[in-house]
């Protein structure tokens, strides 16, 4: 059968992912979440400003 | 199976995101500068008491009265620039949490089949990213201060964000769960209750989210801005969730099936000699 319930999309990726690969797909998200709306050193903040701006992001 | 849904995401985020990285080009840069210039000579004048130091106890990296852009370290190429590569960034981050990661998880409960399903999941992300948070923070010309310091802020809206997610998915839920046994309507009224419901406490907190129009700005051109901004997410969700519809239905059945799957082609010879 299919994995066709968000129950058993859960257990697929138990059975088949590595808690390294969850990890680092995890982190390298974040990293770059991070970065885009909560970064507030003052270069990058300038620099990211305009986008910020544009996207929405609350960036003050 | 989810390497794949990952692979989508990041594709259609990208795609995105080079939408939303001109956008930024050719219209938020200029327009963001225009408007800061705008609310920059207005603070000028009235420098002398616009220096809020005092709620502000790190003023020194955190000038944000009015925008210190003018005397700023950074060249103006530089900074549009890396906006326009944080645009295209911002598209990807979203396509691959988003339609990579959530929606692996939550198709089988997101209305719709097909291209719809993406669009449905288009659309709930854009209210989960983009809408939840403004609820509180409305998208705002440069120029205007905020009330809160930039981390409580910050923090405040990832958990908006966070808030938007759990409205969404419990939607979901609650709409796959009543569709079969209740109809069409009942499945659609009580998967658009959580989102009624925030959107309820955040008014009843905050109360109607308005564009704030700081001084120096004419209001038409602030409102323009909050408008632009609405519009680019908008666009932005909507560009991943066409190419994410294009991508997830041009993937082999096979290969989305996932290791639980008996191949189709395998069972076939089963009865015959």
């Amino acid at each position: 059968m299919t994995a066709n319930t968000v129950h058993d999309r859960l257990r697929l990726a138990r059975a088949t992912l590595t808690p390294t690969q969850v990890l680092s797909v995890l982190l390298a998200v974040a990293a770059l979440g991070f970065v885009l709306v909560l970064f507030q050193e003052p270069t990058a903040h300038e620099a990211m400003h305009n986008f910020r701006h544009a996207a929405g992001v609350v960036c003050h | 199976m989810i390497a794949a849904y990952v692979v989508n995401g990041v594709k259609s985020g990208l795609v995105a995101g080079l939408v939303f990285g001109l956008l930024v080009a050719l219209v938020a840069n200029p327009l963001v500068a225009f408007a800061e210039e705008g609310a920059h000579v207005e603070h000028a004048g009235e420098a002398g008491d616009h220096e809020h130091a005092g709620d502000h106890e790190h003023a020194g990296d955190h000038e944000h009265a009015g925008h210190s852009h003018a005397e700023g370290a950074l060249p103006a190429s530089l900074t549009d620039g890396v906006s326009v590569l944080s645009g295209v960034l911002w598209g990807v981050f979203l396509g691959v949490v988003a339609f990579g990661i959530a929606f692996y998880f939550l198709e089988p409960i997101v209305p719709g089949s097909g291209a719809a399903r993406s669009y449905a999941f288009g659309a709930a992300g854009f209210l989960t990213v983009s809408v939840a948070p403004w609820l509180a923070f409305p998208p705002a010309p440069p120029g205007v201060e905020r009330a809160l310091d930039p981390n409580a802020a910050s923090l405040l809206y990832v958990g908006l964000v966070a808030a938007g997610a759990v409205a969404s998915a419990s939607g979901m839920y609650a709409y796959d769960r009543l569709r079969g046994d209740h109809g069409r309507p009942l499945a659609a009224a009580a998967g658009a209750l959580p989102w009624a419901l925030l959107v309820a406490v955040a008014v009843a907190l905050v109360g109607v989210p308005s564009v704030a129009v700081p001084a120096g700005l004419p209001s038409d051109l602030a409102h323009g801005l909050a408008g632009l901004v609405a519009f680019g997410q908008a666009l932005t969700w909507l560009v991943m969730a066409g190419a994410h519809a294009r991508f997830h239905a041009s993937d082999d059945p096979n290969r989305n099936a996932g290791p639980t799957d008996p191949p189709l082609a395998e069972e076939a010879p089963a009865g015959s000699p």
